[in-house]
């Protein structure tokens, strides 16, 4: 019934709630630093690895565990914007925050109904 | 998700902030004041924030993962050096030759402008903290039950 994709999606959603879990993190980062001079915001290398998953999906191809190999969240350091206000980079870090935890919520929930899909199967339908 | 260091480093830019508005509060409280503790003038105060490094993560930063993120920390608090204005008080003890007062140099202006800032960034660390609350305790909730 599921095939070779529910292994996947599992491994997958745990990478991207990392990934998410990490941005988390970055933000809160820089939110603390938001007063510190020459500071170089964090960031998180994670979507810019997806992009043969995203082709074989485009494809219709099977996705793949191999893909997967190697993929995992970076930290990375911007370059320091010069003349940038630091005002507008707290809001942007706030908005950036906002999103990212309705991110982390919306994978939470793509798992626990992923794993009720798995528990129907299991009671044979039943409730 | 590791929440305990998003905890911390929410709390470190907590600290920083605190710091800030303390500062602050010090600068506005002693801005007629003549004489500080030693005998000089009082001098306005400001804080030197720099972003704090986890002491293992150099040169580890990919192994180190999202540990090597510490957030802020204060490096000192020092004076800023700004001349002192000068007042004419004839009758005050700490009076010079000509009759001159040395206030510190305290720009009233500047500090609320910093005080609301300080005031703004606290409140951006708390909601990044009470974000984290969040995502946790939603995590919590995996496998309670669809």
């Amino acid at each position: 019934m599921f095939g070779s994709t529910e292994a996947i999606t599992v491994d997958m959603v745990s990478l991207a709630l990392d990934a998410a879990s990490m941005r988390h993190q970055a933000i809160a980062h820089n939110i603390a630093n938001v007063n510190s001079p020459g500071f170089a915001p964090m960031r998180v290398n994670f979507e810019e690895q997806l992009g043969a998953l995203r082709t074989a999906l485009g494809d219709g191809t099977p996705v793949q565990h191999a893909m997967l190999a190697g993929v995992h969240p970076v930290l990375t350091r911007s370059p320091v914007a010069d003349g940038l206000d630091r005002t507008a980079m707290l809001d942007m870090e706030v908005a950036d925050m906002a999103q990212n935890t309705v991110q982390y919520e919306a994978l939470l929930k793509a798992l626990g109904k992923h794993m009720a899909i798995l528990a129907s199967a299991v009671n044979e339908g039943k409730r | 998700m590791d929440y305990r260091n998003a905890f911390a480093i929410s709390a470190s830019g907590m600290t920083v902030e605190k710091t800030r508005l303390d500062t602050i509060a010090v600068n506005l409280a002693n801005i007629h004041s003549t004489r500080g503790a030693d005998g000089k003038a009082f001098q306005p105060l400001s804080v030197r924030v720099t972003e704090a490094q986890g002491s293992f993560a150099a040169g580890f930063t990919q192994l180190a993962g999202a540990n090597q993120l510490r957030g802020a920390r204060v490096v000192q608090i020092e004076p800023t050096g700004a001349a002192p204005r000068q007042m004419y008080e004839p009758g005050n003890p700490d009076a010079d030759a000509r009759g001159f007062v040395s206030l510190p140099g305290v720009n009233q202006v500047t500090e609320m402008v910093n005080l609301a800032g300080a005031l703004r960034a606290y409140e951006a660390n708390v909601v990044a903290m009470n974000a984290a609350k969040t995502m946790a305790l939603k995590a919590l909730e995996l496998g309670g039950g669809q």
